[in-house]
């Protein structure tokens, strides 16, 4: 048996790793890659129901905490978006999950149905994206009642596929918001979206670095971040989480997962480790496995919230 | 392999000297604060225009030196920069040149850039090599002198420098009078289809620079990942050996912009590889 093997809403994994939405799943061949590199799952860039070209540039931009990036949820559209899952449905068969962005509830439950057609394994809905406040206003993530609206609308016409909600650590009560979540129907949540927006200025010239100005704060600075709001999420809710934010380890893995996530995003660290990062973890969480005579991740998870020495 | 290098967050330097070719064709030179090899990149940002990737023509005299053509908004601002004026310089990115052996150097157009410094090196390393360059007229052929100097053959569209023909036709035909152990190549992806394809016939290896929409510079955002592999030139490349170039599907053929779509024509299905 696979010791790493997990289930997230009803989907086997053979890696708890995900590759993270917004790092380099634009077209199949580059989410073919991190698959092949060892992922359990790769999650497509957020795709939008027209195309969009971004911010421009700098839009990503490395600090000595990690990533600061403002690339404006650029994606060829629904249409374009189609054909690169049809493609890499043809050419690899590690699970898909289809990442989707829209301004209104409305939109999301248009763009559900149209990538649902595609049969991803699993639709996650970010309604937490930090960078493009100036054009949608507030994230949903901020917000319980917009939330929950923008969740029953994806599950009305999902079809069937497991619907994941990506949260942001800034809202009022994650506790809330996950209850929210599972209420409306939300197969799972991913935690947690980029922080802040934050900002870098170029002291040189007295200027915002990123062309947008602000952007969300990825990478190792959020790890701890990350593993509080998993942690809040799972003494909250029962939903199957993809704990997201700051890996670049094995153990940073696993204080997620002890933290009570199912799987394990990954995203930021490509920067450092490259998408050879991927191998390295999951080899890492067997060792650490076979070393603490643990037989699955099932053992592990949710460590943090349990009596007595593990 | 650690990545991250303080150098890759972003700083504004002051241009310390502009060399003006002609109206249109300038070097900027910076004091140099990080290494860079040739056919590595850097991305330069003019505040509050945008921020695009150059290849380093020159490494020299602890200056670091970018080429560029007035060919859009952003190199013709660069056209109007003058010594003092801040721009954001970070790298070295990608991976360069891996000189080896007797090597024929093939530029193209604004391809030519990065070729010169990869030229100084070989030269610094008494290794032996020959060049053929081209360009559309004499005027816009770069580095004439440079070249000279180490016996470059050029090739212009219109006759006005060397001959008038395809710089791949001066390749071809140096790979018959010479032996070569690697082909190095800059410029147009027709002219680097060619390149390819003499160095299949010939079975020597070949190291080509390629060039995709690029956004991060650093292998995180998607943007130039090639079609079939999935090769993030910012980062594998942007010079691919002979087998990797195996491995681009969209090698020679339409591309992506920066939503991420496919330019033009539709592509033949990929490969799998």
């Amino acid at each position: 048996m696979n010791p790493l093997a997990v289930q997230i809403a009803g989907v086997a994994l053979e890696s708890p790793l995900v590759l993270a939405s917004g790092v380099l799943g634009t077209t199949s061949a580059s989410l073919r890659r991190v698959a092949q590199a060892g992922a359990g799952a790769v999650t497509t860039k957020s795709c939008s129901l027209a195309a969009r070209a971004g911010h421009p540039a700098p839009c990503v931009l490395p600090w000595p905490g990690g990533l600061i990036n403002a690339v404006g949820l650029s994606n060829p559209g629904v249409e374009g978006e189609l054909e690169e899952l049809a493609e890499y449905r043809r050419t690899c068969a590690t699970p898909l999950f289809v990442s989707i962005f829209a301004g209104s509830a409305d939109e999301f439950g248009q763009l559900a149905r149209r990538v649902a057609a595609a049969k991803p394994d699993l639709i996650e809905v970010n309604v937490s994206c930090p960078n493009v406040e100036s054009e949608f206003g507030t994230p949903f993530a901020a917000d319980p009642e917009a939330c929950g609206r923008v969740v029953r609308e994806v599950k009305e016409n999902a079809g069937g596929v497991p619907v994941s909600i990506k949260l942001s650590a800034q809202c009022a009560s994650l506790a809330r918001m996950a209850v929210v979540c599972r209420q409306n129907g939300a197969d799972a949540v991913t935690a947690i979206n980029t922080v802040g927006p934050g900002m870098w200025i170029d002291v040189g010239t007295g200027r915002p670095a990123l062309s947008n100005k602000v952007g969300g704060v990825s990478g190792p600075a959020i790890l701890p971040i990350a593993v509080r709001a998993v942690y809040e999420i799972r003494k909250a809710v029962d939903l199957p989480i993809i704990g997201t934010g700051g890996v670049s380890s094995a153990d940073d893995a696993l204080q997620l997962i002890m933290a009570g996530a199912d799987a394990v995003g990954v995203g930021s660290g490509v920067y450092a480790g490259g998408v050879e990062l991927f191998g390295e973890i999951n080899r890492g969480l067997a060792a650490f496995l076979k070393e603490r005579g643990f037989d699955s991740l099932a053992q592990v998870k949710g460590l943090a919230e349990r009596e007595g020495r593990p | 392999m650690n990545l991250v290098l303080p150098s890759h967050a972003i700083r504004s330097l002051p241009i310390q000297q502009v060399a003006t070719h002609s109206a249109e064709l300038k070097s900027i030179l910076f004091e140099q604060t990080f290494a860079a090899e040739p056919g590595q990149f850097v991305m330069l940002w003019i505040p509050g225009l945008d921020e695009k990737p150059f290849s380093v023509s020159d490494v020299r005299d602890g200056k670091i030196e970018i080429t560029a053509k007035a060919v859009g908004p952003f190199s013709r601002a660069l056209m109007e920069c003058r010594p003092g004026d801040r721009l954001g310089l970070r790298g070295p990115f990608g991976r360069g040149f891996r000189p080896r052996g007797r090597g024929l150097v093939v530029g193209g157009g604004m391809g030519i850039a990065p070729l010169r410094y990869l030229v100084h090196r070989i030269e610094r390393d008494r290794a032996s090599f020959r060049v053929a360059l081209g360009a559309r007229t004499a005027a816009e052929m770069m580095f004439i002198g440079d070249f000279s100097k180490c016996g470059a053959e050029f090739a212009t569209d219109d006759g006005t420098l060397g001959k008038q023909c395809l710089v791949t036709g001066l390749a071809a035909r140096l790979c018959v009078e010479e032996a070569f152990d690697v082909i190095y190549g800059c410029g147009p992806e027709p002219m680097l289809v060619a390149l390819k394809k003499l160095a299949d016939e010939r079975g020597i290896d070949c190291q080509l620079s390629l060039e995709r929409h690029m956004k991060c510079g650093i292998g995180v955002c998607g943007s130039c990942c090639v079609d079939g592999s999935g090769i993030c030139i910012c980062r594998e490349g942007p010079v691919l050996d002979r087998a990797e170039l195996d491995r681009v599907a969209d090698f020679g053929r339409p591309h992506r912009d920066a939503t991420g779509a496919r330019k033009g024509l539709v592509p033949e299905p990929p490969t799998t590889n």
